[in-house]
């Protein structure tokens, strides 16, 4: 189907349309703050779709930061089953560097043994994805993640009156069946490859192309840049909780207070902090600051990037806009580029 | 589904199987042995140096090494030294009680590159846990190996674990076997020193020679640069590592070594493998 253009006044419409089928999760603003988080729509009208990237990535929805797994009850013989739950749910807004995040962790958590609990969220998920407004913390643009190439149903950019519509899936055309849509113009095709070119050109701020990455870190890992990037660091895992790709976690028993029943549950969990990789024994393999920010770094520029084919890294800027100290990827990526760059001339 | 990844989920991914603890055996004050069964009767199927997550509910899970040998299943023994949570529920159990398994899981050790070969183990404490069944697989094939050499360290005498078995071995002619001590000890007549002050007596030949080390961290490095003296390439010392592991199915991130996870790619590697990951070792 060639792209459809929708007036802004059909978005409402949509919403209805997607709330009557399945719970519909969509960016709010806080109040009080300039601060944005995926809730649940209650009113199609109230959905604004200009915003800055949520706190917690879309994430939260396929990965919950607290999830059960197993529930038993013990008796002389304990009983224990698996806690697999799936609900259908509709990400409306999502912006692509989300959508990435996505992609990303399908990878990781479908490879090899595949991950029953997130597979079930993911297949009751349908996303509605939005183009954006860049700030002065993204940079998509650098890592090739500024426009999904798949990993959506429907995706939507602003042109003038409303909104150009790329249709992702079969599911995606349904949700449009029945609502006034028009073919688009050259005219609202132009303004859509217009915005894109600015968004790119906005948030490209790394001084290298990212498939260089990899090799390009595989000289660094005893640059001092790491200790020094490292010393204002709190090790708070802040960084880690807000990244759309990052998908460690702990496991913990949790007793009901009858003590007859309880869960195996996971959280999220953090490779900046400290316990992260400690055994019982005592001993710490990543026990220094900088030893956690390199891992932080290599994981996503490097050993998952190399793994999977592309960054684990979705440029969205959540860490740094969370950070209390501002430790910033992309200041810390040039300052490792030029580095390398100094060591060959 | 918007996703890339359509495949059937693994629903029991996360749930143990339950064992029963069939036997105790105390080793030392701290270690235990711990026989189980699985109550449907099915066996482990493990391959030596491979490891299980043990779950008590309400308590948590724990990696451990599986001690026995794959012959035995389906029988299959833990030795469990107390440490935390999981391991002191552990000793206090009662025969009879149920536990929970998942696993086997990690790589275990690679019987085709030892096969044939000069095999020499060195194992520091309570990393004599994992290799137990190693040793039991090549005391029960021992014509499919060349000489066995075992070397076995501990701080006291006290510490040693399996006695009887290491008794038996000392009087057998399978296995040319060395015990020492960190420190000297009233109780203790034999060798004294760290475990690498066994290699001068060593003489090994280098082109048949497979080396399996395994021990506390700060064992690996010295008894390495001892296998290089004796001109042992990288590729044929192999080692087993620990790591903070959560999850043992290459999901949680915690056991993390540079771009390997230990509970899929490991815990077993050889030494070539690790000598260019700052993290390893
Ligand atoms: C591949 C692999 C194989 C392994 N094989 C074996 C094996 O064969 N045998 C074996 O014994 N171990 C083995 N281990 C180590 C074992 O996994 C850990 O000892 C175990 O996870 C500790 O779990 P825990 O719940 O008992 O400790 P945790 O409760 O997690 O304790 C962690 C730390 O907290 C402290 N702590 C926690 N609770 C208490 C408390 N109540 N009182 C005092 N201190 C406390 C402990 O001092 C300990 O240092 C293996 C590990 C790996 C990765
Ligand atoms: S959020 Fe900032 S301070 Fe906290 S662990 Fe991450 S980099 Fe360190
Ligand atoms: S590392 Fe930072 S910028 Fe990159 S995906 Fe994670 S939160 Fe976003
Ligand atoms: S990083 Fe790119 S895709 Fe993400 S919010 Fe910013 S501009 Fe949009
Ligand atoms: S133990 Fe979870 S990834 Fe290895």
């Amino acid at each position: 189907m060639p792209l459809q253009v929708i007036g802004c006044e059909v978005v409402p419409q949509l919403l209805a349309r997607l709330m009557a089928e399945a719970r519909v999760v969509a960016p709010h603003r806080r109040t009080g703050a300039d601060q944005w988080a995926y809730a649940e729509v209650r009113d199609p009208c109230e959905v604004e779709l200009e915003y800055i990237s949520t706190v917690l990535p879309a994430k939260k929805y396929a990965f919950p930061p607290v999830e059960q797994l197993v529930r038993y009850e013990l008796a002389e013989r304990p009983l224990m089953e698996a806690v697999v739950e799936s609900e259908p749910l509709v990400i409306f807004g999502a912006h692509p560097c989300d959508i990435h995040g996505l992609w990303a962790l399908d990878q990781a958590f479908c490879d090899v043994n595949v991950d029953p609990n997130y597979t079930a969220h993911r297949s009751g998920m349908r996303i509605v994805g939005v183009d954006c407004v860049p700030d002065e913390h993204c940079f998509c643009g650098s890592m090739g993640t500024a426009t999904p190439a798949e990993g959506f149903d429907l995706f939507l950019t602003v042109v003038e009156g409303g909104y150009l519509v790329e249709i992702g899936t079969e599911a995606g055309a349904a949700m449009l069946d029945g609502l006034p849509t028009q073919e688009a113009s050259a005219a609202a095709l132009a303004q859509a490859k217009e915005r894109l070119a600015r968004r790119i050109q906005q948030t490209t701020r790394v001084s290298a192309e990212c498939h260089s990455l990899p090799l390009l870190l595989s000289g660094l890992a005893d640059s001092e840049q790491w200790g020094e990037h490292a010393t204002k660091c709190y090790s708070c895992g802040t960084c880690n909780l807000v990244c759309p790709t990052c998908f460690c976690f702990n496991v913990i028993d949790r007793m009901a207070l009858t003590l007859d029943r309880g869960t195996k549950e996971r959280e999220w969990d953090g490779c900046m902090l400290e316990e992260f990789s400690k055994v019982a024994t005592g001993e710490n393999f990543r026990e220094e600051r900088e030893d956690r920010l390199r891992h932080r770094f290599y994981r996503k520029y490097s050993y998952l990037f190399t793994k999977y084919g592309r960054p684990y890294c979705c440029g969205c800027g959540r860490c740094v806009r969370q950070c209390l100290v501002h430790i910033d990827p992309v200041e810390v990526l040039n300052d490792l580029i030029a580095e390398a760059e100094g060591r060959r001339s | 589904m918007a996703a890339t990844c359509q495949c059937e989920a693994n629903r029991q991914l996360y749930v143990p199987k339950l064992a029963v603890l069939e036997h105790i055996t105390p080793q030392t004050p701290l270690e235990t042995l711990l026989q189980f069964r699985f109550e449907d009767g099915q066996p482990l199927g493990h391959r030596a140096g491979q490891f299980v997550e043990v779950s008590l509910p309400g308590i948590g899970e724990a990696p451990i090494s599986i001690a026995s040998a794959p012959c035995e299943d389906p029988i299959f023994e833990l030795c469990v030294r107390r440490v935390g949570n999981v391991t002191t529920a552990l000793h206090n159990l009662q025969e009879g009680a149920l536990v929970g398994i998942r696993g086997p899981y990690g790589n275990g050790f690679p019987d085709e590159a030892l096969h044939g070969q000069d095999v020499l183990i060195v194992a520091g404490g309570i990393g004599l846990i994992p290799v137990r069944p190693l040793i039991h697989h090549i005391m029960c094939n021992r014509f499919d190996y060349g000489t066995f050499t075992l070397l076995y360290g501990m701080k006291r005498p006290e510490e040693m674990l399996f006695r009887d078995e290491v008794e038996q071995w000392q009087a057998s002619d399978a296995v040319d076997l060395h015990l020492t001590i960190d420190r000297p000890h009233p109780d203790w007549s034999g060798h004294v020193g760290v475990i690498t002050t066994l290699f001068p007596d060593l003489d090994p030949d280098p082109a048949r020679t497979r080396a399996v080390v395994v021990g506390p961290p700060i064992m690996y490095r010295f008894v390495i640069l001892e296998c290089q003296n004796k001109a042992l390439a990288d590729e044929n010392i192999i080692l087993s590592l620990e790591r903070n592991m959560k999850c043992g199915v290459g999901k949680c991130g915690h056991c993390q070594i540079n771009n390997k996870y230990v509970c899929l790619d490991g815990p077993v590697f050889t030494y070539s493998e690790l000598k260019h990951m700052w993290e390893a070792i």
